[in-house]
């Protein structure tokens, strides 16, 4: 086991008052293993990330345990954190050009981590950049590493990011909507190249997205927030073929599929509560299908809801699986087989 | 006849590079043709910068075109007077991406609904108030929400009043620029099923433009391509998904990635970035990045031509006796 | 190469400023009533002598004419004369501006020596003890009238104290060192004159300190808003991912991209102290240019008022040229076209 939270919670301070944004988050990923992280804007999967790097804002309250290697980091001083990001753990954010230092060259922001983390001579340095700047597919390495990132597409940009983060050989790297601001056709080929470099290196990945279809070509298990809570976890095939949770069903039954032409999309009705006015028991009631009168006034616990697939729903809580929610997912079956 | 008519639009913008410098030109529309039928939808895809909000707002005329024709209801209104452009905009409405920005945040509900009646002086104020309590009820907001400001709705919501705004004035076509990128998937398919019951109730056309193509093959009866300011595939919507003939189309579709583990496609992985439409490529403007280019495609610029029924291609290389040979098939 | 290209393209570029500038002030200087050859022929001076001294100044020709006449001279290094200090302009402005531009030197190296270093320190302690204190300085600062200032630093330091002198460039005794610049201190330090410039440094301690006041202030605040906002950027974020360090993201990520605002507001300040000095002037017996120009407007002498707004003019330009070059050294996006 590479990563493992237990129980993590936390609260960040808004308008002089703590707030609860992430709820007893547990999760794990293995050497080698890319695990998705999906959900609705808002509902935590940034901070979920920040709070594995530590980058969280001022004044918030982290609980819980975060065991990388097996180790506690939570306890780990300010010190030592920095020893191990960007080193042991790397992350890859969103907006490749804002992500950038516009006034610094991009082979002097990789060779940045480089500095902080290693012995190696100058000359070695510029060696090992040019050589991550052609690891992450650039041509030209040699001039690509003297231009700014206002000089380079937006495309090339990400696999620079990529070649920071990648620098030290990570053994956990954090990617946050990694593709979201790029094309199609670009996204393709970043995708390409991160399936790749897993390979070759046995990182262990958490692939932060809200496109469904990222999750399903990259990702071997999927973790399915809401509202600061794991509502659902399943290997990748499971849970795109049998999602048990109201809310993973709603957001499958919600993308239009290329190929597949519906009348009418599924939809899920409301929106997502704001973290300081949380409703009691399950958080998904006022927006759920299949609410009973028990979701309102209790949490519901996670559960097994089959192999290697845990669902936080009061469906599946008595009969232990299947019984009740197969009826719900009928539909949803149908049109996934299409 | 069809209701909105385009020929040969080009829409090329100056820009002054630094002070004092050299003028140069970005072909943001090159010479794009299409019709819109009246309750039709045309979908516009292509990747970001290849000139999609700028065909539309040329459209209507809210920049002037370079050159080229616009028809509405059969009429050129290219150079249509400033005063009957105003008449005509009551038919032609526009929703934008951002539902955060295109509404104003000091205006309740109730009066940017009711501004575009007022502006073009529709009714009085009593008659105005049914239509824009008509328009909520459509769009799933409560008749008590009326007063409260847009910073109090959800994105989902404020899209919905956005779209609501363009249908006061009964329009007969909407431009719609990208109206569910900035939405999450549930509140995203929430405004797409609106729009699709909105288009049979009143017999709207739309002119639907995204990048996204999921969304695009979701809600077109007919889909453009574009790519550096020019239509490069043209055709029905399932004719271009299950058979699309340009390179470029086959690889936008293989790119995208499916939201089912157990489909494993042949992926086309264009190399390189959308070149600057400032300076574009010679001939055919794909050829940089085309797995099929040959020498000839630098030097020849393909046109848009019929290989297949209703079934347009800008490709120097797809003949129309090979059109049916280069299925792909995405499903 | 490129920005050569552009330094002498934007230098070009001042010249239809300056002559707009010149114009105006011209025009304007000339609408205003009272006649400068009545105030030069004295109080006694019957009406024929009056009258000879309009057709010698040249002040019955048309506008244009004289316009064209003083901006030949002026190309010429010619100002004309002053009517009040009946000597070249150009004389009285080699005098009194060293002074001048040594004072606001002085100044704006006390500001950026204080102002930014407690910028950057209420910044990334943002609402901590520092913060509030750099919080309360500025106020301080930007709230108290120059002169105020000034005449309490006099009576404390001069007056009880004693420690610092209170007016004039040198303590009385020493000869000015050769002029090479006309600035005391830079001309001792030439000459080797380390007594000079002692006394000279020490004279510039409290009118400096007295005009810094007001502009630390402002770039304190600015520092501080410039490099929070810097802070919350993305690639500070990236910065601290990496694994560097409070004092590494601050200094080599954040100082840099803080500085653009910061340069333009110290180019403004430039220009400002320049041509705002003479209250500080004024309570320090400076002989500057501050105090030059008020002379020169008290008398309508409008050779001398010209002058003096045309080199103000020019400064300012030049400032705002440097500071724009600075940009372009500083960041790459603005590759000079
Ligand atoms: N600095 C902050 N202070 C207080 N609350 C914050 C802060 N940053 C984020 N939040 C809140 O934390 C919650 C979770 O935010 P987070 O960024 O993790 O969401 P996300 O799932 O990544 O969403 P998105 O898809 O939009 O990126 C949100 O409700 C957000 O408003
Ligand atoms: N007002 C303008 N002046 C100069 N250039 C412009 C202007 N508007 C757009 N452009 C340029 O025209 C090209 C097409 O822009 P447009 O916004 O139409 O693209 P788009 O397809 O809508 O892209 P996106 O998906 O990013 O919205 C771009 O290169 C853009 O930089
Ligand atoms: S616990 Fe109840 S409300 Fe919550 S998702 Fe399950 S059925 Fe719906
Ligand atoms: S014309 Fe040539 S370069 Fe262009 S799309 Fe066809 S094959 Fe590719
Ligand atoms: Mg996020
Ligand atoms: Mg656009």
């Amino acid at each position: 086991m590479l990563l493992e939270l237990n129980d993590v919670s936390l609260s960040l301070k808004r308008d002089g008052k703590y707030v609860k944004i992430l709820d007893e988050i547990s999760l794990q990923v293995n050497k080698g293993e890319t695990v998705g992280i999906v959900g609705e804007s808002g509902c935590g999967k940034s901070m979920t990330a920040l709070s594995v790097m530590r980058l969280l804002p001022e004044k918030a309250k982290l609980e819980g345990v975060i065991n990388l290697d097996h180790e506690d980091v939570t306890s780990y001083s300010k010190r030592k954190m920095e020893k191990i990001r960007g080193n042991k753990m790397a992350m890859i954010f969103q907006d490749p050009l804002t992500s950038l230092n516009p006034l610094h060259t991009v082979g002097r922001q990789i060779e940045e981590t480089l500095i902080l983390h290693t012995d190696l001579n100058k000359e070695q340095r510029k060696q090992r950049v040019i050589e991550l700047l052609n690891e992450v597919g650039l041509p030209r390495a040699e001039e690509i590493a003297s231009e700014y990132p206002h000089q380079l597409s937006g495309g090339m940009r990400q696999r620079i990011m990529i070649a920071v983060a990648m620098a030290c050989n990570p053994s956990l790297l954090i990617c946050d909507e990694p593709t979201t601001a790029l094309d199609v056709t670009v996204q393709a080929q970043i995708l390409d190249l991160m399936n790749h470099l897993k390979e070759v290196n046995e990182m262990g990945i958490i692939m932060i997205t809200h496109d469904l279809g990222v999750v399903a070509e990259v990702c071997d298990r999927v973790v399915v927030m809401y509202a600061g809570k794991i509502v659902e976890q399943a290997n990748v095939k499971e849970l795109f073929l049998n999602p048990k949770h109201p809310y993973t069903k709603g957001l499958l039954e919600s993308i239009p599929k290329l190929g597949v032409k519906k009348a009418k999309l599924g939809s899920i009705p409301g929106m997502v509560p704001s973290p300081d006015k949380m409703p009691q028991g399950c958080r998904f009631f006022d927006r759920c299908s299949s609410a009973m009168e028990i979701c309102k006034g209790k949490t519901p616990p996670m559960s097994s809801v089959g192999e290697d697939h845990t669902a936080a729903c009061w469906l599946y809580e008595e009969k232990g699986g299947e019984m009740n929610g197969s009826s719900g997912s009928e539909g949803l079956e149908a049109t996934l087989h299409n | 006849m069809a209701l909105l008519e385009v020929k040969d639009l080009k829409q090329h913008f100056t820009i002054k590079k630094g002070f004092l410098g050299e003028k140069k030109k970005v072909k943001a529309v090159d010479g794009v043709s299409f019709h819109i039928e009246q309750g039709e939808t045309l979908g516009i895809v292509g990747e970001s910068g290849c000139g999609k909000s700028s065909l539309g707002r040329t459209i209507l005329k809210l920049i002037k075109p370079t050159s080229g024709d616009i028809f509405f209801g059969g009429k050129n209104i290219t150079h249509l007077p400033r005063k009957e452009m105003k008449e005509l905009r009551k038919d032609m409405q526009i929703v934008f991406q951002d539902p955060y920005a295109s509404l104003n945040p000091r205006s309740t509900v109730r009066t940017i609904l009711e501004t575009p009646l007022i502006v073009h002086g529709a009714g009085n104020r009593q008659e105005r108030m049914k239509v824009v309590e008509g328009l909520i009820d459509k769009i799933g907001i409560r008749k008590d929400q009326l007063d409260r400001y847009p910073h109090e709705f959800s994105g989902g919501q404020r899209q919905r009043i956005g779209i609501a705004r363009a249908l006061t004035l009964n329009p007969k076509l909407i431009i719609a620029d990208e109206p569910v990128s900035a939405l999450d998937v549930s509140v995203q398919s929430q405004v797409l099923n609106l729009m699709v019951d909105l288009q049979k109730e009143f017999n709207l056309s739309y002119m639907f433009i995204s990048h996204d193509l999921s969304v695009v093959q979701h809600i077109s009866d007919r889909v453009a391509v574009m790519y550096l300011g020019k239509i490069v595939e043209i055709a029905d919507v399932d004719e271009l998904y299950r058979n699309p003939l340009h390179p470029y189309t086959k690889a936008l579709l293989t790119a995208v990635p499916l939201p089912d583990p157990t489909k494993k496609r042949d992926r086309i992985i264009l190399q390189g970035d959308l070149p600057s439409p400032i300076n574009p490529p010679t001939g055919c403007a794909f050829h940089t990045r085309c797995p099929a280019a040959t020498p000839e495609c630098k030097m020849e610029t393909p046109e848009l031509r019929e290989k297949a029924m209703g079934h347009w291609a800008s490709c120097i290389h797809v003949h129309p006796e090979q059109s049916t040979k280069t299925k792909i098939h995405i499903s | 190469m490129d920005a050569l290209r552009y330094t002498v393209k934007r230098i070009f570029l001042m010249i239809p400023i300056l002559i707009g500038i010149s114009i105006l002030t011209f025009f304007i200087s000339n609408t205003i009533p009272g006649d400068p050859a009545r105030l030069a022929a004295g109080p006694y001076a019957d009406a024929k002598v009056i009258e000879e001294l309009q057709e010698k100044m040249g002040l019955n020709d048309p506008v244009y004419v004289q316009y064209a006449n003083y901006m030949k001279n002026l190309l010429q290094g010619d100002l004309g004369n002053s009517n009040y200090s009946h000597q070249p302009v150009m004389e009285d402005i080699k005098q009194y501006f060293p002074a001048t531009l040594e004072l606001t030197f002085f100044s704006m190296f006390i500001t950026i020596l204080i102002g930014i270093p407690l910028g950057v320190i209420s910044a990334s302690k943002k609402d901590k003890a520092a913060d509030q204190f750099a919080r309360v300085m500025a106020l301080v600062g930007v709230a108290m009238p120059a002169f105020w200032l000034g005449i309490i630093f006099l009576l404390f330091f001069y007056l009880k104290l004693g420690v610092l002198p209170g007016s004039g460039r040198l303590d009385t005794g020493l000869t000015p060192p050769e002029t090479i610049t006309g600035m005391y201190t830079i001309d001792a330090i030439l000459t080797g004159n380390w007594t000079v410039f002692k006394s000279a440094v020490i004279h510039l301690i409290l009118p400096g300190i007295t005009q810094a006041a007001v502009t630390i202030g402002m770039i304190t605040r600015m520092t501080r808003s410039s490099m929070l906002e810097v802070l919350r950027s993305d690639y500070i974020r990236t910065a601290f991912a990496k694994g560097g360090s409070e004092k590494r993201v601050l200094y080599g990520h954040a100082l840099r991209n803080g500085m653009m605002p910061i340069m333009t507001l110290l180019g403004m300040t430039f220009g400002h102290s320049l041509g705002g000095s003479v209250l500080v002037e004024s309570v320090f017996s400076w002989p500057g240019l501050g105090k030059y120009a008020v002379n020169a407007i008290t008398y309508l002498d409008f050779p001398a008022v010209m002058a003096v707004t045309i080199l103000i003019a020019v400064l300012f330009i030049l400032v705002n040229l440097i500071i724009d070059i600075l940009y372009q050294v500083v960041d790459p996006r603005l590759n000079y076209d």
